[in-house]
């Protein structure tokens, strides 16, 4: 190598270690340090504390609950998608995913308008003489986590389920085993790594998420880690940050060690990847069960997707919290408060803001390291993937707390919205790599070799051959980037400052100040933000129909983009 | 057992994969379903395995109703062993578990333990697997693979064998070596087997009877030596015996070519193909040489193959493959005449 790349690379990996890894350092530092020495008497006042345990105890019950929950009917629903010859499987499949497209602070916005103490369910379960739903308790977070989870576990299984040969399951015919036994013997077992791999996710997801227990935890005061993090966070006194620090510590590892485990499944059970899937129907029902269970999947997600997104729209357009929904209280005041309110303009400017750059960042850096990658050159790129898969690994809530620990000492940043632009970068720039990797893997070495022997230079070889044939796949991983940072709420949380509130703190303070009214509007203005932005992607990623064939892929793969980000998603987690 | 396939029709929507076809298969008859791919063969297959219902026509085995468009006998129920052209072995089993697995239905549940074990190791054993019976499949070479299917597919003794395109996927030297491992099974176990093929030298040197297969309608049945000798088609000349097809005009016997006036007799020759005006030479059945009474022609292309070469030749504006020993060679665009042997029809 020569002297001047060497250079280049030692410089590389020396920003990679300062940006991703010495904030994680410093933390760890953090949770050692008691007054002016080192020390594990954190720790030691941590776990004296009835508190502490009670909030590890929280977690681990909250997020196996949850796990089960999203396992079964993720399982359960992939089964059905993928192999049963019922029809409308595209809207039915778009009702299981959109939980992973609209953020969990909606979700659970919407679920508590729908069972706001006079709501229509508790009214309904009232009159059965049930009684009423509190969702501010534990089972209220289990019950939303396991609805955020379900698209993990079910785009992890559907996949797989996919792949599973239909010969295997003819052999196994043929040897005398009947269909359900089958089912049960061959497809299950062969998709068992997945659904293992798809509900740990699910579990880490459970650890990380930060939304549904703030909203629904904080005011029952039912602490989990990632709640109590940001309790101590935000509390003062004098050695809250050093217990903050030394909590995200025990929680990152714990999240750490559940990717580690996954990862080492995943590579396990690697051989059915180049398997293509087979999206035939395998499992045929008569015209009547197949009624049954088509309109019964639909309705088992218009109730848990649609009709809490209704109720809450319908709160919105009322002027009065907790009443009975009337035509005579309609108004839209609520709308009007935030689109004249400076604060809440100001925050939607700043997420629209913070998403742009995050994503404009992650496509120039994720894109030039994925060619790298492919081009096989240093250190410093696969160091800058195994950071960036770590930062991603860890709860947001953790990675908050090391950023304040590691940029108030540089000063300018901390305060300002340049650390959340960093913190958003940091967090997300994995999935970017990812997706740019595996649209670069799409591209044969060979068309670039041949662009420079038919004489293009480095630009134009960039420009006319390699931007086009990336432009589609990169741009729909990076929506999962916008998305996720224009509605990002849990580094916000610690890290905005007065004047760069984002629009996921602001709800949450709706929220928590008690304007629910005002919370549900926003969140309605968040879902058709999100909506537009999709349908925004979708149109300029959609691919070019040359004839019926391409036509009938596109159709049956509407929802691919956001299946391939998942699949960074998990891969970032993974790896 | 033995099968009857009678009429069997399926449509995929408009589609037409399999149209009108009938054929009895006799107890223990090794018949060769052979044809190019999407000829309706592996769909015909699926039809008697009972995955898939037709959309007309009957299959029996021996006096039993196994499917018709409205009724259809699970596939666990027919007594068969099936192997695949993928293996499709189950990659969490080792090789006993997979030779064990048909033996764990309920059906098998009054045989008692020893008896099993020592069923499975004499079927290992019969494939040669003995010493691998603990190996995953994917510490097993492609040949090795296949036998474990066949161990599957036989160990219950299933009265009928389904076969879609086993050898397809091997190399070709363990392609001729298994052949032989099948035929073995065929004569030990009695079964009739049924086996989808695409290579027509499998066809000849395995079944008893063939069944040529085109566009989903039976083209020729018929033994080896029939299809062989005596096609009855254009299509089941050219795809087994890579017959030449002369044009020209039917006198009785007698045979005019077209651009020679030459005159074959052709007494063996099928009437389907004397009604088309063609004549059917096989590329050995022709003799290269510089000058004489024959079909005049040009050398287009020649490939050396050891015992002999092939020569691509050109007469009045259509191509002939000529088998010649590799003594007589002749150069590119040599003009040449085509003369036929004798004493073969």
């Amino acid at each position: 190598m020569k002297k001047r790349n060497l250079i280049v690379e030692a410089i590389a990996c020396a920003v990679v270690i300062f940006l991703f890894l010495a904030p994680l350092c410093r933390l760890v530092l953090m949770s050692f340090t008691q007054g002016s020495g080192f020390g594990a008497a954190n720790y030691a006042k941590l776990f004296q504390e009835p508190r502490t345990l009670r909030a590890i105890g929280n977690t681990i019950v909250i997020a196996l609950a949850a796990t089960v929950l999203s396992t079964v009917l993720g399982t359960l629903f992939a089964f059905l998608i993928a192999y049963l010859n019922i029809k409308r499987k595209k809207l039915l499949e778009l009702l299981v995913l959109a939980p992973f497209i609209i953020p969990s602070y909606v979700i659970t916005i919407s679920w508590t308008s729908t069972f706001s103490r006079n709501g229509v369910m508790n009214r309904l379960m009232h009159l059965f003489h049930l009684p009423a739903v509190n969702l501010y308790s534990i089972g209220g977070i289990i019950f939303i986590l396991g609805i955020c989870n379900i698209p993990l576990v079910y785009l992890t299984t559907v996949n797989m389920l996919r792949k599973i040969p239909r010969d295997l399951e003819w052999a196994a015919r043929a040897s005398g085993c009947s269909r359900w036994g089958t089912l049960l013997r061959i497809d299950l077992v062969q998709a068992a790594p997945a659904i293992i791999g798809g509900s740990v996710l699910a579990f880490l997801a459970c650890i990380d998420n930060f939304a549904v227990p703030a909203f629904l935890g904080i005011p029952a005061s039912v602490p989990v880690l990632s709640t109590y993090i940001y309790e101590k966070a935000i509390g003062f006194g004098p050695e809250s940050f050093a217990l903050a620090s030394a909590l995200s510590v025990v929680l990152g590892i714990v999240a750490v060690s559940g990717s580690l485990g996954i990862s080492s499944f995943a590579r396990k059970s690697k051989k059915g990847d180049s398997i293509r899937a087979d999206f035939s129907e395998r499992v045929f029902l008569s015209r009547r069960t197949r009624r049954w269970v088509e309109w019964g999947g639909i309705a088992v997600f218009s109730v848990l997707d649609l009709v809490p997104l209704l109720t809450m729209t319908a709160a919105s357009f009322q002027n009065l919290y907790g009443q009975r929904f009337s035509l005579k209280n309609l108004s839209l005041e609520n709308y009007q408060f935030l689109f004249t309110n400076r604060g809440v303009m100001n925050a939607v400017s700043n997420s629209l803001f913070l998403s742009l750059i995050t994503c404009a960042v992650c496509i120039l850096v994720g894109t030039a390291a994925a060619y790298a990658k492919s081009h096989g050159t240093g250190p410093a790129v696969r160091l800058l993937e195994s950071c960036a898969s770590l930062t991603y690994a860890i709860p947001g809530i953790v990675l908050a707390l090391s950023m304040i620990f590691h940029w108030s000492v540089i000063p300018g940043v901390y305060g300002s919205i340049r650390i959340l632009i960093i913190a958003y970068v940091t967090r997300y720039l994995i999935l970017q790599i990812k997706g740019s990797s595996a649209a670069m893997l799409s591209i044969h070495p060979s068309l670039e070799e041949a662009a420079h022997v038919s004489g293009s230079g480095r630009i134009r070889m960039w420009k006319k051959i390699l931007t086009p044939l990336l432009f589609r796949q990169t741009i729909s991983s990076s929506l999962l980037i916008f998305v996720s940072s224009l509605t990002e709420m849990t580094l916000s949380s610690i890290l905005a400052a007065a004047g760069t509130k984002t629009i996921g703190l602001s709800v949450f303070n709706f929220q928590q100040s008690g304007d629910y009214n005002i919370a549900y509007a926003f969140s309605v203005l968040i879902v058709i933000l999100i909506l537009c932005g999709y349908t925004l992607v979708q149109f300029v990623c959609r691919e070019p129909s040359k004839n019926r064939d391409s036509a009938h892929q596109r159709s049956a793969g509407a929802l691919r983009p956001h299946q391939s980000e998942l699949s960074h998603k998990m891969e970032g987690t993974i790896s | 057992m033995s099968l009857k396939i009678s009429n069997v029709s399926k449509m995929y929507g408009a589609n037409i994969a399999l149209s009108n076809v009938f054929i009895e298969i006799k107890d223990g008859e090794f018949v060769c379903i052979l044809g190019p791919s999407g000829c309706g063969k592996t769909t015909l297959l699926r039809l008697v395995g009972g995955f898939e219902r037709p959309s007309q026509g009957l299959i029996y085995s021996g006096d039993t109703l196994y499917s018709s468009p409205d009724r259809c006998v699970p596939v666990e129920r027919r007594n068969l062993g099936m192997v695949f052209q993928s293996f499709a072995l189950w990659p969490n089993m080792t090789v006993r578990q997979h030779a064990e697995f048909p033996l764990l239905q309920k059906k098998y549940a009054g045989i008692d333990a020893s008896k099993k074990k020592s069923l499975i190791s004499q079927t290992l054993e019969s494939v040669g697997l003995s010493a691998l019976a603990n190996r995953y499949p994917d510490e097993l070479s492609g040949g090795q693979k296949q036998r474990v299917a066949l161990a599957r597919a036989i160990i219950t003794k299933p009265q009928i064998l389904l076969m879609d395109e086993p050898l397809s996927a091997l190399d070709a030297e363990l392609k001729i070596s298994m052949r032989k491992e099948i035929q073995d099974i065929h004569r030990m176990t009695g079964a009739t087997i049924l086996y989808v093929t695409h290579d027509q030298s499998e066809a000849l040197a395995m079944a008893d009877r063939i069944m040529i297969m085109r566009n989903g309608e039976v083209e020729q049945a018929g033994t080896p030596e029939e299809i062989y000798l005596h096609p009855r088609t254009p299509f089941a000349a050219s795809f087994v015996g890579k017959y030449n097809l002369l044009r020209g005009i039917w006198d009785h016997d007698l045979f005019y070519e077209e651009s020679s006036n030459l005159c074959f007799q052709g007494q063996m020759i099928e009437p389907e193909l004397k009604k088309m005006g063609l004549f059917p030479v096989r590329p050995d059945e022709f003799q290269i040489q510089k000058h004489g009474n024959g079909i005049p022609a040009k050398i287009k292309n020649r490939q050396y193959c050891g015992r002999e070469i092939h020569y691509s030749v050109e007469s009045s504006g259509r191509l002939i493959t000529v088998y010649a020993p590799v003594r007589e060679s002749y150069k590119l665009n040599e003009s040449i005449v085509l003369i036929k042997k004798d004493g073969m029809n």
